[in-house]
């Protein structure tokens, strides 16, 4: 390869330049360590200050994700000799983030198990800003080993998170379970990888060279490393076959760390794939691999296995575990379009459904009390003694099923609609194919998120109605507030989809 | 009043609102206050009804001016970058096929109310769910843009499954869950033929995609080689034949034609009284009006060549309910297949494509919005009495409760096709529309008219069987003197409600031109389109 060697002073210039695109990133590194010093220097309430801290510091990373759009506006920018690239998308994956942080923040400390915890919560903040550092890294970077080392970053603490609880002996199954299968994964994402590498000699994949390198190339090889990679992001994304982790872990784990990782780890897996793809699919001479196909049929087996697998549980967050394996295959629908329309709509689906999701994870959190492992038929007449959540629950389960007026529901219409415009446009029939299968799933879905409705409401307890110990008050206003945001973009998807463009 | 069909759909939402703000303490109030919102619909659509204008220039169906009470107001606005802007519109008006069933269903929504005094628990729930399937009907029938269509379509599922498991019978989990599956499997694939029309047609005056249904009725709007303008095919079947298939599924679920019927009998006979009024007064309905609506006016040529089979699903329907009806041993069973029957000469009679038979149809619709609720409500009368159906536990009610066997005799007999009454009118023109098919446009064998009068044949068997083993001879009850004691005969209030329907029957019966007139400028306007 005839690459002029770069002098020192450039490659200094280029760090000093893109560190002033590095802010977010930096201000997380700070309250990262912030956040640890507090924990450590006070004893008493060191929760309360970490948590107040790190929402802070959350609001202030946001504040500066906002100032990055300005700076985008005169097209991407590639950051630290091309390992990252800043661009309108990744800024919005970003923003999404530290939204969904901040509720999740706020949350943990209202989920009864982890409450009561006796190591205090302030490490699971510091681990957490970690993670949401390593998912902005995800969002943004272009070089394989810069996506090696973003997935590393957010695996380890996800592996920390999920294992957070030691004395349960369900959580610490469930954590030895991920990290087994988490470095199965990125040992063979790294194999993947080099394989790429040998073929090219490159790793920046937007360098014109690395996709010159891999047509020239014998397409089995070529193949088999672009699916490796492709597996090693799949387990972030949970699509199958690389999904066998998700149930366990969900059932494990704390209610506030399933639901970010089923939100933020999975987006952030999206933001990965729309940036890995975007090099092959505006190369014209590209005919080595089909993604379109890969992912139509990845979507198709995703769907229906994850959509049937949930109908037999019985375990809300199992269920709710496989139905979010569901979700996945329906955001790889939007993805295959590979249009910037499909882009929005991906957008679109993923915000309504982390907050549907979140919002649901939440009243499983107020249903169980200390209780972790609920089931749907300890719901029986519950949905009486508790009328507000109750009917919370429903509206969130519509907006996660697709039906109208929610938001969840223009989520499937702009879905829908992007994959119809594309097919008119190609007349792909594996397009039609994934339209069908999202329509029969989502009557699936209909019969097992309606268990918990059917639980709820219609059936009554046979012991006299428990009425939940102490409710938690904030928990049920961030309810509340979940489901009244889910019906205002039901009705106004404007307000949210315009800003997505 | 230039929001009059706002107010018409809202006005239940708005009580609702206040209903949920109502304290526990005033449980007895709410259903004053579901009856108040009732009354306001009924008179706000009898205004519409009267002021409702006819002639060449007031048909509807496929000219957007010629809507009444029209009303437009952007309401999304999607930017789609490069393709233009995702525009849904607001887009409410009434033509002579809307008009008769807004009136209609006001009308039964109110007897509802009236039924749902029976109701015991949990009643700021029940009338709250209440008032959203009303809106979400009044909604259905009045939107002419497809996805506010849709929208109130799907809103109707929601309340419906609660209001049939939480207030229902025995088996009411089961009835509830198949009622909302086999709904939304219709119209899940219903939505993606919507969104594929939506890319087909274009707006004449912005160029921009569009839901508007009447936009979508002109061929000239079709982009060329979009997927649903002429010639397309999917899957190597003609693109627009498919998509005809899979809305008038979606709306055969809700009519419902045999055989995807199923739904319904287990759905009545699990509801209480007052949800088995609007399922079969209201709902049922709404798939008649989809068909005709939607299914008919944009695929017309679909619709003709396949009115064969039309045809023949509605005789079927007309056969196998009566024949099931004959059968049943629960009264409210039979009425159940009772409908299934009298709905397929709504299909029958839309599938001959000629004035007689669409006007008929559409005749049989209010009738047997009508008669239907009627029906209904007296089993309910019997049930909430003694919480029994079963026919052969009756004998000689006639003599017990003389008032009630009146009200019984005028709903059966108006049912049964006695001329005089509202459903005599709407099954002859139906049978008429068939019989001149063969004629007229060749597209029903004369046979199936035929067949058709056999299933008014086999009403009356099962009406008037019943009639004899329940209200005839010596008075026999199988819950003996408590049952007696408990079997008063009709109150102030159920008379309230039943006299109105029978009004209703006679009045349309005896002078059925006040219908005719009415939707026969968009009877004729949609037999057009299929020229």
């Amino acid at each position: 390869m005839n690459e002029s060697p770069i002098s020192i002073t450039e490659q200094l210039n280029n760090i000093l330049q893109s560190i002033t695109y590095f802010v977010p990133e930096t201000a997380l590194a700070i309250l990262f360590l912030l956040v640890i010093i507090l924990g450590l220097a006070l004893k008493k309430d060191a929760g309360r200050f970490c948590q107040l801290l790190t929402l802070f510091g959350l609001v202030f990373v946001f504040q500066r994700d906002v100032q990055q759009l300005y700076l985008v506006l005169s097209g991407p920018k590639f950051l630290f000799s091309n390992m990252l690239l800043l661009h309108h998308v990744s800024i919005v994956f970003k923003l999404i983030f530290e939204v969904l942080a901040f509720l999740i923040v706020v949350y943990i400390p209202l989920d009864q198990s982890l409450k009561s915890h006796k190591k205090g919560l302030s490490d699971l903040y510091a681990i957490l800003i970690a993670v949401v550092f390593g998912l902005h890294l995800m969002a943004m970077s272009v070089n394989l080993l810069m996506i090696y080392l973003a997935v590393e970053t957010v695996s380890i603490g996800s592996f920390l998170l999920v294992a957070y609880q030691t004395e349960n002996r369900f959580a610490v199954e469930s954590g030895l379970k991920y990290v087994l299968f988490g470095f199965a994964a990125s040992a063979v994402m790294l194999y993947g990888m080099s394989l790429l590498y040998a073929a090219t000699g490159q790793l920046d994949i937007f360098n014109g060279h690395f996709l010159d390198g891999l047509i020239r190339v014998h397409p089995v090889p070529v193949s088999l490393g672009i699916i490796l990679v492709l597996a090693g992001i799949g387990f972030k994304l949970s699509f199958v076959p690389m999904h066998f982790w998700v149930p366990d872990v969900y059932e494990g784990a704390a209610t506030p760390v399933v639901a970010f990782l089923s939100t933020l780890t999975k987006i952030a897996g999206f933001a990965l794939l729309t940036n890995c793809l975007t090099p092959f699919v505006f190369f014209g001479k590209w005919t080595t691999f089909d993604f379109r196909l890969f992912f139509s049929v990845i979507s198709i087996i995703t769907l229906i296995a994850g959509n049937f697998a949930a109908i037999v549980q019985t375990n809300i967050k199992r269920m709710l575990a496989y139905s979010s394996i569901g979700h996945t295959g329906f955001g790889l629908m939007a993805l295959v379009t590979f249009s910037q329309q499909g882009i929005s709509a991906l957008l679109f689906y993923l915000i309504v459904y982390a907050f549907a999701n979140i919002g649901a994870l939440m009243l499983c959190s107020f249903y169980a009390g200390k209780n972790s492992m609920l089931s749907v038929e300890d719901l029986r007449g519950r949905g009486k003694a508790h009328p507000f959540a109750g009917v919370c629950f429903v509206v969130l389960l519509i907006s996660l099923i697709g039906l109208p007026v929610s938001a969840g529901f223009n989520g499937k219409v702009l879905v829908f609609s992007s994959v119809i415009d594309v097919y008119r446009q190609n007349h792909n029939v594996w397009l039609l194919a994934l339209l069908i299968t999202g329509a029969v799933t989502t009557v699936v879905s209909l019969f097992y998120y309606f268990k918990i409705p059917l639980n709820l409401f219609l059936k009554t307890s046979a012991q006299t109605e428990t009425a939940i110990e102490n409710p938690s008050a904030t928990l049920l206003i961030l309810i509340g507030l979940m489901s009244a945001l889910v019906i205002l973009l039901g009705i106004f998807p404007s307000l949210l989809a315009n800003l997505l463009r | 009043m230039d929001h009059i069909l706002t107010l018409l759909i809202f006005t239940p939402l708005l009580f609702g609102l206040v209903l949920l703000l109502l304290p526990v303490s005033l449980r007895n109030s709410f259903k004053y206050v579901a009856l108040a919102a009732t009354l306001v619909q009924v008179f706000l659509s009898g205004w519409l009804y009267f002021h409702f204008q006819t002639g060449a220039s007031f048909s509807g169906i496929n000219h957007a001016e010629q809507y009444q009470f029209a009303e437009k107001a952007n309401w999304i606005s999607l930017s789609l970058g490069s393709l233009g802007n995702m525009q849904i519109d607001y887009f409410v008006g009434v033509d002579g096929l809307s008009i008769g069933l807004l009136f209609m269903s006001s009308i039964v929504m109110a007897v509802a109310v009236l039924a749902s005094w029976e109701i015991k628990t949990n009643l700021k729930g029940f009338f709250a769910l209440f008032l959203l399937l009303d809106m979400a009907v009044i909604g259905v029938f009045c939107a002419l843009d497809f996805f506010l269509f849709y929208i109130f379509y799907e809103l109707m599922l929601l309340p419906l499954y609660f209001l049939i498991g939480m207030w229902g019978g025995v088996r009411r989990e089961y009835a509830a869950i198949k009622f909302f599956l086999y709904t939304l499997f219709g119209s899940v694939f219903m939505l993606l033929v919507m969104i594929g029309l939506y890319f087909s047609v274009t707006d004449p005056t912005t160029g921009n995609h569009t839901f508007n249904i009447i936009h979508m009725m002109n061929p000239a709007n079709y982009a060329q080689g979009s997927i649903f303008s002429a010639h397309q095919t999917l899957f190597g079947l003609p693109a627009r034949s498919l998509a005809f298939v899979v809305l008038f599924i979606a709306f055969a679920i809700k009519v419902p034609v045999v055989p995807l019927h199923t739904w319904l009998p287990d759905a009545h006979v699990e509801a209480p009284t007052a949800v088995s009024i609007i399922l079969a007064g209201v709902l049922l309905k709404v798939g008649g009006y989809g068909i005709l609506r939607i299914c008919f006016s944009i695929f017309p040529e679909v619709a003709t060549a396949g009115a064969f089979w039309l045809g023949l699903l509605g005789v079927i329907s007309i056969l196998y309910g009566a024949l099931n009806a004959l059968a049943q041993t629960d009264l409210k069973r039979l009425i159940a297949y009772s409908s299934v029957s009298h709905m397929g000469f709504v299909l029958l009679g839309m599938a001959s494509q000629t004035t007689e038979g669409i006007s008929g149809a559409v005749m049989q619709m209010l009738s047997h919005g009508f008669l239907s609720a009627m029906l209904f409500f007296l089993v309910g009368v019997i049930y909430t009495r003694v919480h029994d159906r079963y026919i052969y536990n009756f004998r000689g009610l006639a003599s017990l409760m003389p008032q009630f066997t009146v009200f019984v005799l005028i709903a059966f007999f108006a049912s049964l096709g006695l001329p005089g009454f509202s459903a005599f009118m709407g099954e002859a023109f139906s049978l008429i529309g068939a019989f001149t098919s063969a004629s007229v446009n060749g597209l029903l064998p004369s046979w199936m008219a035929i067949c058709g009068s056999v299933g008014i044949l086999l009403s009356a068997a099962y009406f008037l069987w019943t009639l004899q083993r329940m209200f005839f001879g010596e008075t026999r009850l199988s819950g003996g003197e408590t049952w007696r004691a408990a079997l008063t005969d009709v109150n102030f209030r159920e008379k309230s409600a039943l006299i109105p329907l029978a009004l209703m029957a006679l009045v349309i019966g005896i002078f059925p031109s006040l219908v005719f007139s009415k939707i026969n400028d968009s009877v004729l306007a949609l037999v057009h389109l299929f020229r």
